[in-house]
Order: structure tokens, then sequence, then C-alpha cells
């Protein structure tokens, strides 16, 4: 306001020469009103902020939409459920939607600044499965909430509907329905997004990584969905507060815990069961929740499998724990931890498991109506275990681990209902453990460990989100992270050779403790744009700079367990994506219940990883040697349409992609296809209401064929048949397609007693059947010279051999109980 | 250490709904490539540098022998072996020792190949080997199916001095125990570089390495060794070259299959120490090893 003042002055004083004085003093007079006014609005601006809660457990409903109906201004609620929207002073409605619940409506008086804390009732549902939504509100809603593209988020309940894999649900499994997110088969740990190696996934887990999101070789993921309130999943378009992976970013919030009343609820399956508990420490300010699972498919096969009767087993448990405290209405604390096992053991003495252990601690404050800050401090792990050697004598027993801290400070200023501006740091220190391996020979210890590697990474960032007039929003931001790879250690140098072969080791340098042995850093703008076209579409576009300095190495042909996590060093350079999207977003239908798009992406990766043939990636000190750096690139279009009303609904995914590399000294240094490059991708789930009680719901899943090797020739070297490619070609050919067919049934318990009262157990039972029509999905084809032995003189026979991780139908009860 | 190597061990037992079927894919056609082994050893008898052409994968005939090429082997003291071809066998070129085996120990061999107008090279060196103390039988025991089969293992030094590499062979009954998952490799005496088991004696799954793979029509295993079981025992020494082609054979040709293949990595060329001197001549593979060996034999006497 005084600006502008000056500003008129200047003029003014500057114009004198040229206009007279009853002129001047008319503009003066005119300014000073400019001025009264200017100042007059801005001194009658309000803010109205507060949280956002589910009104029967208190939970803080992320992404749920508040805004002024008489302004179309408003806003989203945070990942804590806050919000903050400040307009000129007056008399207004507040809305506030959330899917699956009632829409609140309230008259407030924003004649000064209001804190209104929300609570939304859920919908009663008639009709399991049918959401009611008020079509108009939403329309608002959609309007006048930011640009988010790229991004997909799934609620619980959703979730909890997909048929899944022997009758238990799961988060993985459902993101794997959405468009851009593929696997490549039963088996393989982790999910591909966009053409993105698993290890370019960053999984949150209420903000602390999970470094291996699967149990039991990939068939389930570690999330509980007892304890999962909100999944979003960051394909493009990412905010410039999440860095340090280049594919997508999957961020899992866990429920706070029933801050109301006690509630129990859980499930019993054919494979595990859950068992969950929550409720208030303080009715309204402080709440739990525990979460367990165990399985013990292992414990009833065992009179089956011959392995299971000497000692084996295979075996998950995890637990997902989380309490929080609002000490005030201002602050509110949480505590959120994991801990998980699988357990894969060939006899009672030897076998592996390995798991993950997380802890977060959080601090949530509102400095006043518009300053929301959370400071975040994380401890992660993620380590396996391996063990041989059946007596004490004579053992090898080998561990590998990854460890980091976590100091993260994130500030969310609400500068007026246009503009939502977010910065902060993030601070991690990393301790890599590669091998720690103890060899007892005949009594004999040898301890064969690799040096562990420190490291820490660094990030600052600051982002703005922006609304021009009533069509055009914005997303702008900039994040700059340095990586710093310190001793104590050492680090290799290698001979140049032709690429494509080992590289010796040249000399080895050996740094003191604190010592910086590599350091690294990049910019990372982040930009995106929402366009409302019409009231029913729009379109989106960004364009993401990403830099990762961790490193899933793995050369096998899906993604395990033993995989070794990296860090950049002297000769591993951090991973940059570029990447652009489009898309076309538009609803259809007279009540918007149809919803169709389609976003295409481009993504442009450096310094990928890929290694030699031959590579020896485990217990080798000179690792690196064996590492091959590239570039690659990854495009396609997702379509998408989905029917969100009525007793038959569902959606259809279908994405066209391509994903490949070219690295030097592979493939004779042209493009080749990744491991999961899949050209279709074709998901379909329908959800169907039946009556009041019973549901259906089937998936069917289309992907094309993932690359793979074949010879083309054999020779033999001593009596031994090897297999040759005499293109020297990588990925030359395709597996056959993999599709499945999924049912699922739901039965929902009783609402009410013979004598009418309601019941309180809200129990359901699934019936599911997964791969109904027995397809035998081909994981890989391997060749052979097959089991038996060939006599001298005769030749080696040669075969090849199609390994199916399931290849029956797999039927499934599950029975699940809330009270 | 190889994840296949640990993992097969135990892997392939596993069975828990994975299925797997026998498949004839279309291959990609390929002109065939030259294929030489040549693992020459001190032993006294005939030794063999094989010249064969490469197949089509699923041709499950005896390799073509190349006929017509000249082969010899040169050491750095100025002798030269020279193998003629066997008039029975075409591709297979001999040399017959006559009182001492090939060459001497810490020398290096250059193999000489002319064939069709190429000219092939390729040079080995001879490492050390220690003797084989001793070789015992000892039975399972314990619980479970396998209580009463008999395994042996053998029992040897290595010798003070990093990176000793060896192929440990073995033979049951005259009969050599050559399956992929049956080749048993050293480096010193333990699985791997950066081990660091120099100069101790060979660790436990190297001694154990002399025991077959072997089941029988219903596919369940067998006992290793039984009673009146002979077996011979043979440490041949590999330089760091041939180790590494081994390892590498190992990796693509053990297939357990089953679980196991969640940790195998995808098929790929192994390397060769054999030069063609015309660089867009004729691709060559296949490898060149010079082996001192030490052997000692053993019947199971219960």
């Amino acid at each position: 306001m005084a600006q502008i003042f000056k500003h008129v002055l200047r003029f003014l004083n500057s114009a004198n020469r040229l206009i007279d004085v009853g002129m001047q003093r008319k503009l003066l007079l005119f300014s000073l009103l400019l001025f009264l006014l200017h100042t007059a609005r801005a001194q009658t601006k309000s803010t109205i902020n507060g949280y956002v809660k589910d009104a029967s457990n208190g939970e803080a409903l992320i992404g749920a939409t508040v805004f002024i109906k008489e302004l179309s201004a408003g806003a989203t609620a945070n990942s804590y459920g806050f919000y903050s929207i400040t307009v000129p002073s007056g008399n207004y409605t507040i809305e506030s939607i959330y899917l699956g619940y009632e829409t609140f409506i309230k008259s407030v008086d924003l004649s000064r600044n209001v804190r209104l804390d929300i609570e939304l009732a859920q919908q009663a549902k008639e009709l399991a499965t049918v959401e009611v939504i008020d079509p108009n509100a939403e329309e608002e809603s959609r309007k006048s909430t930011n640009s988010e593209m790229s991004v997909n988020k799934m609620d619980i309940q959703t979730i909890r509907r997909i048929p899944a894999f022997l009758g238990e649900v799961d988060v993985i499994k459902s993101l794997q329905m959405l468009p851009g997110v593929s696997t490549v088969g039963e088996g393989a740990s982790g999910f591909n997004v966009r053409g993105g190696s698993v290890g370019q996934n960053l999984v949150l887990l209420d903000e602390a990584p999970v470094y291996n999101s699967s149990h039991l070789l990939g068939f389930f993921s570690v999330f509980n969905p007892d304890a999962v309130k909100d999944i979003n999943l960051y394909k493009g378009a990412v905010p410039s507060n999440y860095g340090g992976r280049i594919a997508s970013i999957l961020d899992v919030r866990m429920k706070e815990g029933n801050n109301k009343k006690l509630a129990v609820s859980g499930g019993i399956g054919t494979i595990f069961s859950r068992l969950a508990i929550e409720g208030p420490l303080i009715k309204n300010k402080a709440s739990f929740i525990i979460a367990a699972r165990r399985s013990y498919i292992d414990i009833l096969a065992r009179p089956f499998v011959s392995i299971l009767k000497n000692g084996g087993a295979l075996n998950f448990y995890d637990l997902t724990m989380k309490t929080n405290y609002n000490f005030s209405s201002r602050d509110r604390i949480y505590l959120s931890s994991f801990f998980g096992r699988d357990n894969f053991l060939f006899s009672r003495n030897q076998g592996f498991n390995w798991g993950n252990k997380t802890g977060t601690l959080r601090w949530n404050h509102l400095f006043n109506e518009k300053l929301f800050a959370n400071i975040t401090s994380v401890y992660s792990n993620y380590d396996y275990h391996l063990q041989f050697g059946q007596t004490s004598d004579n053992t090898f027993s080998w561990n590998s681990s990854i460890s980091n801290y976590i100091f993260k400070p994130q500030f969310t200023y609400f500068i007026n209902s246009d503009n939502e501006l977010s910065f902060g740091t993030e601070s991690i220190y990393y301790t890599f453990v590669p091998a720690q391996a103890i060899s007892v020979s005949d009594g004999v210890t040898t301890n064969i460990s690799l040096d562990k590697k420190y490291n820490l990474e660094n990030a600052l960032y600051a982002g703005n989100s922006q609304k021009i007039g009533r069509i055009l929003s914005i997303n702008y931001g900039l994040r700059f992270s340095y990586f710093n790879y310190f001793g104590p250690g050492s680090a290799y140098y290698y001979n140049d050779t032709i690429p494509g072969i080992r590289k010796s080791v040249n000399h080895e340098v050996t740094y003191k403790k604190g010592q910086s042995i590599a350091t690294y850093h990049n910019w990372e703008p982040r930009g995106s744009f929402k366009v409302q076209i019409s009231d029913r579409s729009s379109v989106k576009g960004s364009y993401n700079r990403m830099a990762q300095y961790l490193h899933l190495i793995s050369n096998t042909t899906a993604s395990n367990p033993l995989d070794v996590w990296t860090p950049s060093t002297n000769n591993i350079k951090p991973e940059i994506a570029d990447q652009l999207t489009l898309g076309y977003f538009r609803s259809l239908g007279k009540e918007n219940q149809y919803e169709v798009s389609m976003e295409g992406y481009f993504r442009k990766t450096e310094n990928q990883i890929d290694y030699i043939d031959g590579a020896s990636l485990l217990l080798n000190k000179y690792l690196e040697g064996d590492l091959l750096s590239g570039i690659g690139r990854a495009y396609g279009v997702e379509f998408y349409a989905q029917k969100k009303t009525g007793r038959l609904n569902g959606w259809i995914s279908y994405t066209l992609g391509k994903t490949e590399l070219k690295v030097n000294g592979i493939n004779q240094n042209n493009w080749y296809p990744t491991r999961y490059d899949q050209r279709h991708n074709i998901k379909v789930v329908a959800f169907y209401e039946i009556n009041s009680r019973w549901s259906a719901s089937a998936d069917f899943v289309f992907t094309s064929g993932t690359p793979t090797t074949f010879p083309t020739s054999r020779y033999v070297i001593e009596g031994i048949l090897i297999p040759y490619n005499a293109y020297d070609s990588r990925n030359n050919v395709r597996l056959p397609p993999y599709d499945r067919l999924d049912i699922a049934l739901r039965l929902e318990g009783k609402r009410f007693k013979k004598d009418g009262k309601e019941r309180k157990n809200h129990d359901y039972w699934a019936f599911s059947v997964y791969n109904v029509y027995a397809r035998k999905n081909p994981f890989s084809i391997y060749f052979s010279q097959g089991d038996m032995r060939t006599p001298a003189g005769q030749p080696i026979p040669s075969q090849a051999t199609q390994l199916s991780i399931i290849g029956t139908l797999v039927p499934a009860i599950a029975y699940n109980y809330k009270f | 250490m190889k994840k296949t190597d640990i993992l097969s061990l135990f892997l392939g037992a596993l069975v828990l709904g994975g299925c797997e079927e026998t498949i004839h894919p279309t291959l990609q056609s390929a002109n065939p490539v030259l294929v030489v082994d040549a693992f020459i050893t001190n032993k006294l008898q005939t030794q063999i540098v094989s010249l064969t052409y490469s197949q089509p994968y699923f041709q499950e005939q005896l390799p073509p022998g190349v006929s017509g090429a000249t082969v010899s082997i040169k050491d750095n003291e100025g002798n030269t072996y020279v193998f003629s071809e066997s008039p029975t066998t075409a591709g297979s070129y001999e040399w017959t020792p006559s009182g001492t085996g090939f060459g001497n120990v810490g020398n290096v061999y250059t193999l000489s190949i002319a064939v069709n107008g190429q000219n092939l090279t390729a040079q080995a060196k001879m490492g050390r080997v220690p003797k084989v103390d001793s070789i015992t039988f000892k039975q399972n025991g314990g619980s479970g199916r396998e209580k009463n089969f008999y395994r042996g293992q053998f029992w040897a030094t290595d010798p003070v001095g990093p990176g000793d590499t060896y192929w440990i062979k073995a033979y049951k009954n005259g009969v050599f125990l050559d399956k992929p998952s049956e080749v048993n490799l050293a480096y010193d005496a333990g699985l791997s570089e950066g081990s660091d088991f120099d100069g101790v004696q060979f660790i436990q799954p190297i001694r154990n390495g002399i025991n077959p793979d072997t089941t029988d029509v219903n596919n369940n295993p067998v006992s290793p060794y039984s009673p009146g079981d002979s077996v011979y025992v043979e440490i041949n020494s590999l330089m760091l070259a041939s180790f590494d082609f081994l390892t590498q054979v190992v990796t693509q040709t053990n297939r357990p299959g089953g679980f196991s293949e969640l940790f195998a990595t995808p098929l790929a060329n192994v390397s060769t120490n054999i030069v063609n001197e015309n660089s867009n001549g004729i691709v060559v593979v296949g490898f060149f090893n010079v082996a001192s060996v030490s052997g000692l034999g053993k019947r199971f006497v219960n």
C-alpha cells in the first residue's frame, strides 16, 4: 500500500511540470482515494483455517476440499487435514466435501479471522458401494482446487473392494490397476511407474522411506490396509517438497487412530490374519492404532511340502503402530512406527530373512492462521540376513543393510486464496553396510566384510501454488539437492577398458572420517499448470527435473529382496530425469458420473546403471568395475475412463508405453528395451452391487510380454552345453503376454440382530478366485541342458523351460470384522 | 559369491505352486561361429584341442568338427607342441606325451590355430596345484529323508600366495561329474576373490563339491556315494581368466529352475580368450587353459 502511495507521489512530482495546479489537486485526491481504497481492501481480508476430520473417529481427511461458495475460492486439506483460505472479509457459506462423506455446509461470518475445525460425517450407505456425490459441489470443488496432475489418489474404501490375491486386500496390487503402473509379474518385488525401474520409486510410510515394499517376494505389500488412511502416487508433476527418486513418489499415510472410541478390526484368511486395535488415549485429543499381521501358509502347507517338513518356513509378519496427541489447538505430535520381517528358511538354521524398520516423529505447529509447519524426524532401516551351514563349525552368514536418519522441517504459508507457498529443507544421513559376512570353516572364523559407506543428502526447496483468474492455476518450484559421500572408507579408481568388459582396479585411496570422497549437487526445477477450458474439462501439463543419489543394483530377472542399494560414489553418478507431461481431462454425463482422461508423458534419463554380462554384484568390493552407465528414455500415453456411480461402476485404463536404455558395451551400443518394457498395459476393474448384502467385483489385466534374451546357438566346452547369442543382443525377444482375470464376491454381515438392534460387529466375507482361467503366465524362459547326465560320446540335449510362478487358479476365503 | 550358486542348492527343491513346462520357441537363426575347446593338462594322456562349429540351439547332435587346421602350442622357452588331427574324429587335434606330461608350472603358452585362412591365437599360464591329501566319506545322520546318505569330501590345503584358482574335477566310478551343478571352482581355498581364504584348507562347500547331483527316475534324490563306489578327485589349475570364464559358464548353465529363477541372471554370452587376428573374420568362442593336475582316488569301503 505504502509502495503505491510512493509511486503516486513520484508520478505527481514528475507530472507537476506538465499539468496545471488544478489538475494536480484532482490527481492528488484521486491517488489518495486509490490509496485508501487499496489499504481498505487490504485491511479487510480474513482467514478461515482449521482441520478437516472424520466425525466418527477424528481422522484427518487428507485432500478434503473446503471452499467458499460465493467466491468459488477454496483449498484442499493437506496431509494433516489442515486448510487455510484468505479472502476479503464478509459473510460466506463454507462447504466441505470429501468422497464418501456428507457435504458439510455452514454459514460463517468472516469479518475477522476464524478458526473452523470441520467434522464430516460418513455417508449412510444403503448400498455399500454406491457413492452419492453432490455433482454441483464436486464441480465447484474441482474448479477451485489446485492443479494436480499425474497424481493418483487411492482411497482405502476402493482398495478394499478390488479382488486381491488370496482374498487379501493390498495397497500396491490396487495401485497396479491404475494407468502407468505395472509389474513384471508375480514374484517380482516392487512396481514400475511409467517405464521406470523398481528402485526409482520413493516409497514413504508416514514420511519414512521403505526400501523394500514387498512381502513374500512381491505377492503382498508391507502396507497393512487396516492402518493405511491415504495413498498418493505421484507419477509426474512432483511438487518441490519431494525428491530423491526419478520415476515416482508413493506417499502412504497411516491412520491416526480413532480418537473417539475404541475399535477393533481384523480378518482371518487363508494366508494370513490381521488384527488392528485403535482408540483414544485422551478423548478427542490423543489416540493410537496398532495393527499386526502374521502369515501362516507355511504351517498349513507343512504336510504337503517336503522342504517345510525339514524345518523350512516361508512366512512374514508386520506391526504398524501410531500414536498422536493434540497438545494445544496449534500443536500436534505424531509418533509412527513400522516393523516387518520375512523369513525364508530352507531348513532349521539355513535361509534368509529381510525386513524394514521405520520410526517417524512429527510435530505440526500453526504459527498463525496462515503459516503451517511440520517438523519431521525419521529413522528407517532395511536389512537382510543370510545364513548357511548345518553345524556351527561350518557356517556362512551375511548381513546387509541400509539405514537413515532424516530431519525435515516443512512450512506452508497460505498467502491468500490464490497463493500457497511451501518451503523447507530435508537432510538425510545414510549408512550403508553392503556386506558383513562371516565364514566359519572347520571352526576357523574369517571375516569377509566390505567397508561401510556414509553419505549425507541435503535439499532445500521452495514452491508456490498459484491461481490466476478463474481458469488458470500453476504450480512452480525449485529444489536444490546436494549429496556428499564421505569417509571413513575407500574409493576405487578403475582402468578404462573396452565397454562391456570388467574394469580392473587401478588404485585405491583411503579416506578418513568426515573427509569428502565425492560430492554432487543438482537444481531441480518443477512446474505444472492446469487450464480449466470449460466447466467440465481441463488441460494439464508439467515439467519436472529429479535427481536420484541412491541406486538399486540388480541384474536379476526381477527385483528381489537381496538387491543391493548403493550410493553415488566417485564412479557412480547421480541419476537425473527430465519429464514432460500433457493431458486432457473431462467429465461426462448429466451428473458428471463419468471421468475420462488422456495423459502423455516423456521422460529422459541420464546416468542409468546397467551391468556387464557376467557381472558379480554380491560381496564384491569392486562392484563398480562391473557397472556400466548410459541414458534412458520412456514415453507413452495413458487413457483412463471411470464410471463413478451406479450399481455397476469401475474403470478402464490403457497405457501404451515404451522404455529403453542405451549403454556403451551392451547390445552393440544400440537402444535396447528394459526388462520391464511392456508395450500395452490394459486394466479393467468393475464393481457390481447385487443387493444390499452381496456385491461382486472383477478385474482383468493384460500386459504385453516383457523382454528377455534368447540364444541363437549352442556350443560345448569340456562336456558342458553353453548357450550363445550370435548378435550379442540383450532383451532381443518378448515373453508371451500376461493376462489374468480375478473375481471376488463379498457378503456383508447382517446389520441388525433378530431383536432389531443394530449389530456392533460390521463384518463381511470375501470369496475370491485369482487367475480364474488358470493361465500359466510366464515369469521367465530359461535354457539348459536338462537334468540327466549325458553318457560320453552322446550329444547333449538342449531344452527351453517356461516358468510360471502362479500356474493355476487360486481360490481363497477371508472373514473380516470390525467392532 | 554368486546368488545362484547358493540359492540353487536349496530353492530347486521348493515346490509351492510354481510350475514349469518345456517349450520349443522359435529362435533367430545365425551364422555358425568357431569353437575352440583347449583345456590342456599335464596328465600322462593324449591332450586334445577340439575345433568345432557352433550349432543352432535346438540341434541336438554332436558338434561338427572343423578339419584341416594347423594347431600348435609354443611355450616361452622355445618348445613347440604340434597337435595333429585325429584320423577318426574330425576337429579333434591331439598331442600324446611320451614320458613326461605337457609343460611346466609357471610357463606361458601360446596357442596358434590356422584354419580356413584365419589365424587364431590365445595365451595361458600354467598355475600350481596342491596335492590331494585324503578323501573321506561320512553318513549324513540326523533326521530327515537323507539321513542314510553318504557324502564324500576331499582334503587339501591351498598354498600360500593369493590368487591361485582351481577347477576340482571328480570322477565317480570312472564317470566325470560334469553337470553344470557339479562344476566345482575355487579361488584360493574359498569361493571367490575377496573372500580371503589364502593358504588354508579348502572350505567345506568346496570339499563337498565332489558329490554328484543325481536323482532317480522319480526325481527323488539318491545317495551320492554308496559302499563300493570309487571316486577320483583331481585338482586342475586355472588362470584367473579361466576361473572367470568357468564362473560365467556356471551362471549361464546351472539352472535348477523353480523359485531359484527369481534370483537368476538373464542370459548373456560368456567370455573367451581366443582371438582371431583378423578382427573382421569369423567369430571365435571357447577357451584355452593349461593346467597342472594333482589327483587321488579312493574306493568307499564301509
